[in-house]
């Protein structure tokens, strides 16, 4: 696409088919004020982009100048960020034209988006299924149609998980592969950008343009960017996949378990070598994790206090402006987490719980370094199960932590991660999902076994019909 | 581990988040169960050799300390709930106007 018509005509027609999706709830954005800016905006973008013209959807956490950051919540509700995210910039950059805030669970803190202050979106095949999250609304509009790209955070999975719920391919990167800047802080050691598309080869290429240091990010890594679209070409003949023991779980769906071990198989035949491998420190991972991001969540979340931005509920003095605002302001799951996060960093406390799962972090990531010794890549189901039913979890936030079990690790190891679909249980009929793991900034490896395994089945071209 | 009521409305405070009383009792039983979970890192072997892990550069690469213009596309004043001559307005400190008195 070169032409500014074709551009007008790509915007106007993603326009539409988010109309046509409303009953998802996944966007936030109101649609006139949609159509406006993408007219606007594809009579500006860059014609020479290798996105030109590509409609992409925006998770409400990343700030863009274009429409508002609530974060799916309502102590940011009309909140119009001064600044954009470098990621949308890059995009922008690469003509890419951005299509709206998608919901999310409350500042990223959640599996299912039921956590949202903007009411919870919907599975796109199963309307009493989530769609998973926290960047469901993202995920659910990829796997929709109604654009073919968006954007979504990570901080334990919040990106494979409803990439895996929905059935498309979603990537969470090497932590400093692309900046943080512009992306709301939930926490800062663990948090990431990542694209999803309906193909891995899409996802490569918003990668690839999302990706780089940036002066702005000083945690973005100065590596340069592999072009990782133009080096899929299917050949996976000689790499090497690990298959943890520990992830072989009794929790584990007997239907995702089928479809990830025919997954292996088909990897095999074109060429990959498969060996256990053992991470021992795993079944640690979702309690390290809720401690480490909820202490981290309780300082970063601390900047919401009614005096510089946001919504206000005014107090007799600074305290009580501090506590009417942040308690109104803020959802139970966040309100939980701030408070569990102060509890682990206070007196008393901060040795037991912060300091130790700051140290098994440690052993976290030292079990995925020695695997990658001898493994190029780290091939597990995404989640435990297909997407599950509305309000089934909302009510038990230790099961809501544990639906997370998978992909975790990948972001207390600070190393890269994909999912994309490998399958459908039988009755009802919803998309299971393939993660692989790579080593730090070895996105390159893990987007060719992939494509590869795309190449040969056509799992992320099939639709379920809508229940 | 069991965390009563009082501990949570502590905590609340500390964190600045105005909870009512009719949420403790649910917010203690989950938190007592959460802390209960997360309290199994305790069973792993982790000597005092382990460094805590920072994930991001080895070398946190400073900017150089210049005054630059705020790439910003407007200001606080639009952004602030309350804001008046360059000033984000708060409520009077009552305590020091009370000693003020």
């Amino acid at each position: 696409m070169s032409d500014p018509s074709d551009a007008l005509a790509s915007a106007k027609a993603a326009a539409d088919r988010i109309v046509k999706l409303k009953r998802l709830n996944a966007c936030l954005t109101p649609i006139k004020e949609l159509r406006k800016s993408l007219v606007v905006q594809a009579s500006t973008a860059h014609p020479s982009g290798v996105l030109y013209g590509m409609p992409v959807a925006v998770k409400d956490n990343i700030c863009t100048l274009e429409f508002t950051t609530s974060c799916g919540s309502k102590i940011l509700e009309g909140y119009r960020s001064p600044y954009e995210a470098t990621a949308v910039a890059k995009l922008k950059a690469a003509g890419a034209l951005i299509a709206g805030k998608t919901n999310c669970d409350e500042f990223g803190m959640g599996s299912s988006t039921e956590h949202s202050a903007y009411g919870r979106s919907f599975h796109p095949f199963d309307k009493t299924r989530v769609p998973g999250g926290s960047s469901g609304g993202s995920a659910a509009l990829v796997a929709a149609g109604a654009v073919p790209a968006a954007l979504g955070s990570e901080t334990g999975g919040s990106v494979r998980q409803p990439a895996s719920l929905c059935g498309v391919v979603g990537i969470k990167p090497t932590y400093g592969r692309v900046s943080r800047y512009g992306l709301v802080a939930f926490a800062s050691s663990l948090d990431q950008i990542g694209p999803f598309t309906k193909d891995v080869r899409d996802s490569a290429t918003l990668l690839e343009a999302m990706s780089g240091v940036d002066p702005r990010d000083s945690t973005s890594v100065p590596l340069p960017v592999p072009h990782y679209a133009a080096q899929l070409n299917g050949n996976i003949k000689g790499l090497k996949l690990g298959l943890p023991k520990e992830y072989m779980i009794g929790g584990l769906d007997p239907e995702v378990n089928a479809a990830v071990q025919a997954a292996v198989e088909k990897l095999q035949s074109l060429g990959a070598e498969v060996v256990e491998i053992s991470l021992p420190h795993t079944d640690y991972a979702v309690a390290t994790y809720y401690i480490i991001a909820t202490a981290e969540a309780s300082a970063n979340l601390a900047r919401f206090d009614g005096i510089r931005y946001g919504a206000r509920v005014e107090g007799n003095d600074p305290t009580a402006l501090y506590g009417n605002t942040r308690g109104a302001g803020f959802g139970a799951e966040v309100k939980r987490r701030i408070i569990l996060g102060t509890y682990v960093l206070s007196s008393g406390y901060y040795d037991a719980y912060y300091l130790r799962a700051q140290k098994v972090r440690t052993l976290i990531r030292q079990d995925f370094l020695k695997a990658f010794e001898h493994v190029d890549a780290i091939v597990t189901p995404t989640t435990p199960t297909a997407a599950f039913k509305i309000g089934e979890k909302s009510d038990d936030p230790l099961q809501m932590y544990l639906s997370d079990i998978f992909t975790i690790s990948c972001n207390l190891a600070g190393i890269c991660g994909l999912s994309l679909p490998c399958g459908f249980t039988a009755n009802p009929k919803l998309p299971i999902g393939l993660q692989l793991l790579g080593k730090p900034f070895g996105e390159q490896t893990i987007l060719k076994l992939a494509h590869a395994y795309e190449q040969c089945t056509g799992w992320h071209k099939e639709k379920p019909a809508l229940k | 581990m069991s965390v009563t009521h009082d501990e949570v409305r502590k905590i609340a405070q500390l964190a600045e988040l105005d909870v009512s009383d009719d949420a403790l009792p649910l917010l203690a039983e989950q938190m007592s169960r959460i802390l209960e979970y997360v309290a199994q890192i305790n069973a792993v072997p982790a000597s005092e050799a382990v460094k805590p892990f920072v994930p991001g550069p080895d070398a946190v690469r400073f900017r150089p300390d210049e005054v630059k213009p705020a790439p910003l596309a407007f200001g606080p004043a639009e952004l602030a709930p309350a804001f008046r001559d360059g000033f984000f307005l708060v409520p009077k400190l009552g305590q020091f106007e009370q000693e003020e008195g």
